[in-house]
């Protein structure tokens, strides 16, 4: 590979990092390169090196960033196992379970009345489902 | 006790979890200054392993956080790092310990001691 092309590898996965992080080592990790392109070390080895470090540098850096996204990891996970997200505030245990009580003590019919659910559309509220 | 408070560190391994990398760059520098490039160099001749440059770089930027390195003026593009006296100390610390563990997997090994 030409020493430019193998270069431009590096280069590339050196802009994967940080500013933070690039202004700090940037120029001591472009000439550590060159030394090792020099001593045989393949480029593509080099800059996959590079782009790990700079996975790991971004997930250290921001810790809050970090955080946030376990927080979505987590949430994404919990809905697609179909989790309902009212079970992560901190009175959804006590809801949940008197709405199952409710929906036990209740069952609705297996097919919908035309006449009572026609008026609570256009009510539009949801505790006016179902009389008392 | 007196030691320990002596040396701020509290006894404490405080490399246990910073990794395989950072214990050689402290080893390594532990014999003086030396730049990027030296330190692979270094590493290799005494550990066999050659560290990748994104591996080196993120072990010397964990380092200098911890305070257990800090970076020298610069002539060129080679930055050397030398270990502080928080390093050595951490460094210290982490050798007694791999040497405790050392010694009871010989004895457990039937080896004997060091």
């Amino acid at each position: 590979m030409p020493a430019s092309r193998s270069m431009r590898l590096v280069t590339s996965a050196l802009r994967c990092y940080p500013q933070r992080w690039r202004s700090r080592y940037g120029d001591e990790a472009t000439e550590i390169a060159t030394l090792l392109i020099r001593d045989g070390t393949p480029a593509w080895s080099i800059a996959w090196s590079y782009l790990m470090g700079a996975a790991r540098a971004r997930l250290v850096t921001k810790p809050r960033r970090r955080l946030g996204a376990t927080v979505g990891a987590l949430l994404l996970a919990a809905g697609s196992l179909g989790v309902p997200l009212a079970l992560f505030s901190s009175s959804a245990p006590a809801n949940a379970a008197s709405a199952a009580h409710a929906h036990a003590a209740r069952p609705r019919p297996a097919v919908a009345h035309p006449r009572r659910t026609a008026p609570q559309h256009r009510g539009g509220r949801a505790g006016a489902l179902w009389p008392t | 006790m007196a030691a320990r408070e002596r040396d701020g560190m509290g006894g404490q391994d405080v490399l246990r979890r910073a990794g395989d990398a950072s214990v050689l760059i402290l080893t390594s520098l532990a014999a003086g200054a030396k730049h990027g490039y030296a330190l692979i160099q270094d590493i290799k001749g005494f550990s066999g392993l050659q560290l990748g440059p994104g591996t080196l770089y993120g072990a010397l930027d964990r380092l200098e956080r911890m305070g257990l390195i800090e970076a020298l003026p610069a002539g060129d593009r080679r930055q050397p790092y030398r270990i502080t006296a928080a390093g050595v100390v951490a460094l210290r610390a982490h050798l007694d310990s791999i040497e405790r563990v050392s010694s009871v997997g010989r004895l457990r090994l039937g080896l004997g001691g060091i």
